[in-house]
This record gives C-alpha cells, sequence and structure tokens, in this order.
C-alpha cells in the first residue's frame, strides 16, 4: 500500500471518504457523505444480469427493471414515481449481463421516503398481471427502437451468439422477444424470490447526509427483510475461439460497417487493465490511432472506436468503423490489422502511454463531481469486488500497466483466429419495391 | 453494531410499511455567486470559483450561431457549424494533429461547435495543465487557419454523416417537423446544413463568417473550477486585449407564422417497423414573459416521467418505450412538439391520445395536487441543475445570451410555486393549438397513410435533403 499510495500522490487524486455496514440479512450498505447539494442519490444493485438467465427464459433480467416500478405491497401501481416526484425526487434504473440497478435522487430531507419506496418493493411481492403484460408490450417496443429499427442495432445480438456459446453472455441483454410474450407471472415471482432478496444487493447511499442516521433508517426499511435462499451462480465455461468466425448482415442502412470483437479475461484482472490502457492508446482522442490512421490521413471512415466492456466472468474487446460512401471495409479491415500488428511488435510510444495515464488522472478528478454516479460506483464495486477501498485506489491498477504489459496482452487476445468479424452492409434494393 | 439481529426483530414488529414516512426540513438553496465583468475592448468574463476539485473549464461563448447562416448568403447553411469545427483543424503555428497531440497529451480535452443562437470552443483540464491549454485554445480562437485540405475533409465527413443520419427515423422525422413548421424562416434549417449547401460552402464563406463572428464584443468567456476572478482576468488580459472589433454580420428577428390547419407530413423510411412520431407548432422565445408558466405546464403534459402523455402512452397503453414533449426555444423564436416512437399499426391512434391529452390540458383546469406534484418535482430536483460547477456555467450563461434578468435563477423556484391552476390552463390556451399541427411522420408510408388522413392533408414528403 505504501507504493501505492506514492504514486497516488505523484497524480494528486484526492480520496474519496465512506462508511460501510453489513447487515444480518446479508444486506451490504455503503455511504458516502458529499454535502455539496442538499440532495441524495440511493442505488440499489441486485447481482443478478442476463447472463444468470435460463436459457429459454431470456430477458427476465431486465425485465424486472420494467417491473419494479410497477407496485409492491404498499405502493399501488403507478404511484413509486408519483410519490417521489411529489417529494423532489426522480428514479432510473439500468440492466447489464452481471447486474441490475436501480437509483432514486432526492431532497435529502426525503431520504426517508426513497429508502421506504425502494424498500417496499424488495419486502414483498406486489406485481400484477396487467402490469406484467403492459410492461411486456413496452420492452417489446424498446426493442424495436434500439434493435429492429435502429442502425447497425443488431450488432449486439449478432456478436453475443457468435462468441459464446454456452454461458449466458451469448443472448442480448434485453434478452429473445419469444421468450419474453412467454413468460407467466410465476415465472416473474419465482425469479424475485431467487434474486431480489437483501443478501443479494448492495446498497449505496451518497450525498448530504448523516452517517448514525442514514444507517439506522437502512436499518429500519430493510433490516427486517428476510434473506433469500443461498443459490449457485451458473460457472462459466467457454471454448476457446480457436478459428475466425466473420458472417455478412444485411441491414437497413446507407454506409458499411465493420465490426471486430475478442474475448478478454474478466474485469478486475491486470490483462483486463492493460487492455484498458490500449483501448485509450487506439481510440481517445482526435491523437489516437484510429483517428489518425482511419479517419484523418486516410478518410476512409466518418467514425471508427474501439471500447473494452468489462464483465464479472469475462470481457470483450470490440472494434467499431463505419465507412465513407465507396470505401472498402475490407481495406478498413487491413489498415485495422496493420495498427494492432504494430502494436503487438512492440511499436508503442512511452508518450503514448503516459498520455492515457494522464487521461485517467483527469477522469478521477472529475468523477466525483455527481453523487448519482458515484453511488453507482460504489455499488459496482462492492458489488464485483466486495472492496469498496477500490474506488479510490483502482487508479493504481491503469497507471502501473507498463509498456510490456500491453504487448503481451495484445499478443495473448488480439489474434485474428480467435475472434468475430462482422460485415453490415446495405439491403439489396429489390426490383418493384 | 455487532448486535444486529436482535434489532432486527424488534424493527419487523414495529415498521408499518403501510404509513409514508414524513420528511425533515429542507435545506435552503441559494444560486452560487459568480463574478462578471467586462475587458475593454468588450469581452464579457464570468468567473464561478469552485476550489473543491483541482479543474479549470474554460468557456468561450460567441453570441452567433446557426442563425446566422441564413444571412450570410445563398443556400449557405451549415456555415456556423462547420466553421466552428474547423477552429481545431489547424492555426499558423500548430497543424490539426500537434493540436490534437498536445490537447491529449494533458489529459485535457477542448471541444466546439455551435446550436442556432451560439458558438462555443470549451477546454477542460487540470489545474496544473491550465496555463498550457489556455494556450492552445486562445491559438484556435485568435489564430485559425481554414486550410482547403481540412475544409476539404470535413465536407466529405459531412456529406457522409448526412448520407447516415437518414438511416434514423427520429432524424428524419424531425427534419421534416422543422421545415414545416418554420418553413422560410433560418430556424428551418438544420445547424449541420444539408447535402447542398454543404457543397457549396467554399473557403471565403468560412473566413468571412469567422471574422464577422469572432468579435470581442460578441463573447462571453466563463471560468469554471479552481481559478480566481484575478487569475481569471490576467489570461484574458494577456492574450486578448490586443484583439480588435470588426463589424457584426447584419441579420433580424425573424419571427415565423402559425400553419393555418393542421397537415400531416409523411416520409419514408426504409424497413421501418416503428414510426417516428412528431408533431408540434411554432413555441415561444427564451424571452419569452411566459416562458415559466409554459415550461410548467409543458412539464405535465409531457415533460416528465409520469406526465400525462407518458403515463398515457408507455404506462396505460404500453404503445411505446417513452413518449414526451418539449417547447424549444432559441432567442426569436421557439417550436412545441410532441416525440415518440410506436409500431406501424398503432400510429394514428397514438396521434389520437396525443391530441386528447394537449385538448384536455387546454380544456380542464388541472388538479391541485398534480400542480403541486410537478411543483415539488421541479423545485426538490432543480439542486440536481446545480450540482457540478459546469452546470452552474451552462445557467449563467443562459442569462447572458438571452438577456435573463439578473435574479432569474435566484427567484425561479419562487416563480414556480406561485403559478395557479388558471394560470397554467391559460398557458395551455394560449400556448397550445391542436388545430394548427405539423404531423411529421418517418416510417413505413404504404402501411400508415390511409389512416392518417383523418388529422388532415397528407403530404408525401419526397426529398428533404
Amino acid at each position: 500500500m505504501t507504493n501505492h499510495l506514492a504514486e497516488k500522490i505523484r497524480f494528486e487524486v484526492p480520496s474519496l471518504e465512506y462508511k460501510e455496514h453489513t447487515f444480518g440479512n446479508g444486506l451490504r450498505l455503503v455511504m458516502s457523505r458529499q454535502g455539496n447539494i442538499p440532495m441524495v442519490a440511493v442505488n440499489t444493485t441486485f447481482h443478478i444480469g442476463s447472463k444468470d438467465e435460463e436459457e429459454h427464459m431470456t430477458g427476465l433480467a431486465h425485465l424486472f427493471e420494467h417491473l419494479m416500478f410497477e407496485g409492491s405491497p404498499n405502493i399501488p401501481k403507478g404511484k413509486f414515481d408519483e410519490i417521489l416526484n411529489q417529494n423532489g425526487g426522480e428514479s432510473n434504473a439500468y440492466t447489464s449481463w452481471d447486474s441490475t440497478s436501480y437509483f432514486v435522487a432526492l431532497p435529502a430531507n426525503h431520504l426517508e421516503v426513497g429508502l421506504w419506496l425502494d424498500s417496499d418493493r424488495i419486502a414483498g411481492f406486489g406485481i400484477s398481471k396487467e402490469s406484467l403484460e403492459i410492461q411486456k408490450d413496452v420492452v417489446l417496443e424498446e426493442k424495436l427502437l434500439y434493435v429492429d429499427n435502429s442502425p447497425y442495432g443488431t450488432v449486439e445480438e449478432e456478436s453475443s451468439r457468435r462468441l459464446f456459446k454456452n454461458s449466458g453472455y451469448k443472448w442480448p441483454i434485453i434478452g429473445n422477444m419469444d421468450d419474453l410474450r412467454k413468460v407467466t407471472l410465476d415465472d416473474i415471482e419465482n425469479f424475485f424470490e431467487r434474486y431480489y432478496k437483501p443478501n443479494n444487493a448492495v446498497i449505496s447511499i451518497v450525498g448530504d447526509i448523516d452517517y448514525d442516521k442514514t444507517l439506522s433508517l437502512v436499518e429500519k426499511y430493510y433490516g427486517a427483510i428476510k434473506p433469500g435462499k443461498d443459490f449457485e451462480r451458473r460457472k462459466f465455461y467457454e471454448e476457446n475461439i480457436m478459428t475466425e468466425i466473420r458472417e455478412d448482415i444485411y441491414d437497413n442502412i446507407q454506409l458499411e460497417g465493420k465490426f471486430i470483437f475478442y474475448r478478454l479475461p474478466e474485469m478486475g484482472t491486470a490483462d483486463y487493465y492493460a487492455m484498458n490502457i490500449l483501448n485509450g492508446i487506439l481510440s481517445e482522442g482526435d491523437s489516437s490511432r484510429f483517428y489518425q490512421e482511419l479517419e484523418y490521413k486516410n478518410e476512409l471512415v466518418i467514425e471508427s472506436d474501439t471500447n473494452l466492456y468489462g464483465m464479472e466472468q469475462t470481457s470483450l474487446f470490440c472494434i467499431s468503423a463505419i465507412a465513407m460512401k465507396g470505401k472498402s471495409i475490407e481495406e478498413i479491415e487491413t489498415r485495422i490489422d496493420s495498427i494492432l500488428e504494430d502494436i503487438k511488435n512492440g511499436n508503442i510510444d512511452e508518450n503514448e502511454i503516459t498520455k492515457v495515464k494522464n487521461k485517467v488522472e483527469t477522469y478521477y478528478n472529475s468523477r466525483r463531481q455527481s453523487i448519482i454516479s458515484l453511488a453507482d460506483k460504489f455499488s459496482f464495486f462492492k458489488t464485483f469486488y466486495n472492496d469498496c477501498e477500490k474506488i479510490n485506489f483502482e487508479i493504481i491498477d491503469y497507471l502501473q500497466v507498463a509498456k510490456n504489459d500491453i504487448i503481451e496482452s495484445a499478443n495473448k487476445y488480439l489474434n485474428k483466429n480467435q475472434r468475430v468479424v462482422l460485415n453490415y452492409f446495405p439491403k439489396k434494393q429489390h426490383n418493384g419495391e | 453494531m455487532e448486535n444486529n439481529k436482535i434489532n432486527v426483530i424488534e424493527q419487523a414488529q414495529t415498521l408499518d410499511r403501510s404509513v409514508p414516512p414524513g420528511s425533515g426540513k429542507p435545506r435552503d438553496v441559494n444560486f452560487p455567486k459568480f463574478f462578471e465583468t467586462r475587458s475593454d475592448n468588450g469581452i464579457t468574463v464570468l468567473v464561478i470559483e469552485d476550489k473543491r476539485l483541482p479543474l479549470i473549464t474554460s468557456r468561450f461563448v460567441f453570441k452567433s450561431g446557426s442563425y446566422m447562416d441564413y444571412f450570410a448568403g445563398e443556400n449557405k447553411y451549415g456555415l456556423a457549424s462547420m466553421t466552428s469545427e474547423l477552429l481545431t483543424k489547424g492555426t499558423s503555428g500548430r497543424s490539426a494533429t500537434k493540436i490534437a497531440e498536445e490537447t491529449d497529451f494533458l489529459g485535457a480535452t477542448i471541444s466546439s461547435g455551435c446550436d442556432y443562437d451560439a458558438t462555443y470552443v470549451s477546454s477542460y483540464s487540470l489545474k496544473k495543465y491550465f496555463d498550457n491549454i489556455f494556450e492552445i485554445v486562445t491559438d484556435v480562437i485568435l489564430d485559425p487557419k481554414f486550410e482547403e485540405e481540412e475544409i476539404s475533409r470535413l465536407r466529405e465527413q459531412r456529406l457522409n454523416s448526412l448520407l447516415s443520419m437518414t438511416d434514423d427515423g427520429d432524424y428524419l422525422s424531425e427534419k421534416v417537423f422543422k421545415k414545416s413548421v418554420y418553413e422560410n424562416n433560418p430556424y428551418a434549417f438544420p445547424v449541420e446544413g444539408n447535402k447542398a449547401s454543404i457543397k457549396n460552402l467554399n473557403r471565403e464563406d468560412i473566413t468571412e463568417f469567422y471574422r464577422r463572428i469572432f468579435n470581442p464584443e460578441n463573447l462571453i468567456v466563463a471560468f469554471v473550477g479552481d481559478i480566481t476572478p484575478e487569475e481569471a482576468m490576467n489570461k484574458i488580459n494577456e492574450k486578448f486585449s490586443g484583439w480588435k472589433n470588426n463589424p457584426e454580420l447584419e441579420t433580424k428577428p425573424l419571427i415565423p407564422a402559425h400553419k393555418e390547419k393542421t397537415k400531416v407530413y409523411l416520409t419514408e423510411k426504409k424497413g421501418a417497423v416503428q414510426s417516428s412520431i412528431k408533431t408540434g407548432h411554432i413555441g415561444i422565445s427564451r424571452g419569452n414573459p411566459d416562458f415559466i408558466p409554459v415550461n410548467v405546464m409543458n412539464t405535465m403534459l409531457g415533460g416528465y416521467f409520469t406526465s400525462r402523455i407518458n403515463k398515457n402512452l408507455r404506462e396505460v397503453n404500453g404503445y411505446t418505450y417513452g413518449a414526451r414533449s418539449v417547447f424549444y426555444s432559441n432567442k426569436f423564436s421557439g417550436d412545441f412538439s410532441v416525440m415518440t416512437e410506436v409500431k406501424n399499426n398503432i400510429t394514428a391512434d397514438t396521434v389520437k391520445e396525443i391530441l386528447k391529452e394537449i385538448n384536455d390540458i387546454r380544456n380542464d383546469l388541472v388538479s391541485e395536487d398534480e400542480l403541486q406534484n410537478v411543483k415539488n418535482y421541479i423545485s426538490g430536483s432543480f439542486p440536481l441543475q446545480l450540482e457540478t460547477p459546469n452546470a452552474i456555467a451552462s445557467k449563467v450563461i443562459n442569462l447572458k445570451l438571452y438577456d435573463l434578468e439578473e435574479d432569474y435563477y435566484n427567484t425561479y423556484i419562487q416563480r414556480v410555486n406561485r403559478l395557479s391552476m388558471g394560470e397554467i390552463r391559460d398557458a395551455a390556451v394560449k400556448y397550445l393549438h391542436p388545430e394548427k399541427l405539423v404531423i411529421s411522420i418517418a416510417g413505413n408510408v404504404k402501411e400508415i397513410e390511409d389512416d392518417m388522413k383523418v388529422f388532415g392533408e397528407v403530404e408525401i414528403v419526397k426529398d428533404i435533403f
């Protein structure tokens, strides 16, 4: 830790203060006092995501994100947000492969109302058949909006089912719509009984709070909720991809697109951080390799990007490029491959690494400005690492990445035979249409 | 905290969940103080000091945006936007790549762009690198080169982006909506330009536009973060004191007219499985004295999750993932619109429900509870808009850009809370016109055309770009 501290001082990142508590029913609480504005954010994260679903009953984790606002034993349908708004608050939620997070943000003097609302939906099951049917329709529209009616909208589902063969990462987070249509209220209640329990949750409260009062309020509203039975999380098992998988896909688009995916180790590993720095070198800012090579010098693309998606049991490295009209996506792929080969051959300037680390430092200083995102971060670190101290020290994991780590990771993971390549083409025009 | 379990059992017996808890005393919220002055050559300088984090943002806001495109010559749309983007693409002393490399190396960002009413350049960096980044920002503002090579690169990029955006139903319905509502007004034309106008722009247009718009008297600079007013003024004097004003591009407020009656515009989006609906009409300018009542009324109609329109279309009918309404206000005019995306076969039903909600809020007084709810929501969540120094800066810049009263944000919550049910209905009657709508829909024209005829004359939009 002493080394870490020395490193941290060099980079001048101030520590965030917080306190933790674990209740008898297994619920874990994180509190952080940030008195900037008289507001408080409450984030409740359940360690259940789309990859934990059963095959043939996919989409439940995300459907819950909708249903949890639809009524609980003491709060009738439609009242959750209404009561919250009456108290000057707002809410939202999101679902990932690995967890589902809910938050409310409201004036600090109404914290107890927020906890009452949030806890009632875990204390008992209160979702009606009517709510279920309406929210299925809403999710079907959500899927049409973001997938079917959206250009390149099918990339997630087309890549996932080729990247994974066994694990729950092979279906999209929103699920398969055929599964969703069949879901019954019994399925919903079983899922609730299994996963929506205090021992599977982390609650993070950030804002203008008093630690002792907040602890006793959380105890009052959540402390008596019975824990659920322990369950076994499915083990991740996937064979390595040994031969490149390529697919041509026809979509309602004007410009051709190239999407390349590589599997990586799960988030938190040393290789994961090394790949994060590489991700910055490749696509962060207009001086990055992708911007310079693909967009600026050769004018091949209207946009290009690389992204690293951290996951609990694996991770993904994704490359995307949308071609300028008339440019060949095969030429784009060749250019991308030569950028990657260059990295694998060790051609990285130390300045490129420092640059990305400087960006990380700026980011670490910016992150404490929003109570909603801080609460989310605390829940994230507690859920996946059981270690909130990472909020202050994860920066070290990034900063200690050395040039060799990047080169080794690139050689280990960014190989042609281990990847999935999707080529997106405009749908052919049929005569008479 | 060792004997949690004992506490838990006691709590279980005493807690009555059916009773909503009370609330403590609210803490007062005041709009933060800021420093304001004017330089000798007319630059408005604002400082929002906040020492809690070692970060500084500088925001340069020129009080002219795409509205000016209209006055710059025949078919020059996209000019303000292209000019602002080209600023960071090279100066006499730095190439585009050098600007990017220097900025990125400092872990900083410089961005530039525009909307209808303003053109901006911003920097964001750690305090320790501020001198360096300010030097670069100053360079791109005072000495941009606008090289032909950079112009043609950006032109090609823009033409391809415009092409790609036609894949997006919401983009299509939005563009047709603006064009149909504003007709020949400057606000009718897209900030990003269109295919013909982008091809029509040349280097002379850009340098002339730059010369006429980028002037000290036309500039607001806001410094935000770990910087004192004295440090800020020193920076301005050091870099900008010799900067002279040029004659401003001549412009005038042009006020668009309402449609005589409702009309439907349908645009084909290839392979659409949903209709992107955008319907509305002329709205209000930012300086309209009824701005606050109109926006509170709109919040109830479609401005937040529990609004009437979202409740109806999403929570009761399950027609859509989300629906909202907005009064979008610019300096000289604005528009009102309701937006949503629904399956092809319920497009007409959805428009009917939107019309019903617009009519209801005009015809019937809202209930006291509903009004109180929205007041609580707006005043309760207002501090979230003051959470970061940059969010505060946006508000302070708005005060200057739109000539709002000095105490606008200090009295905002009081003015919201004073509104009566009658004033809400008055705002609805005066500013909502369900008989003069533009109904713009991008989707599968064949499937929806017949159903839409009940609302008015239907025009199939062939070529909008």
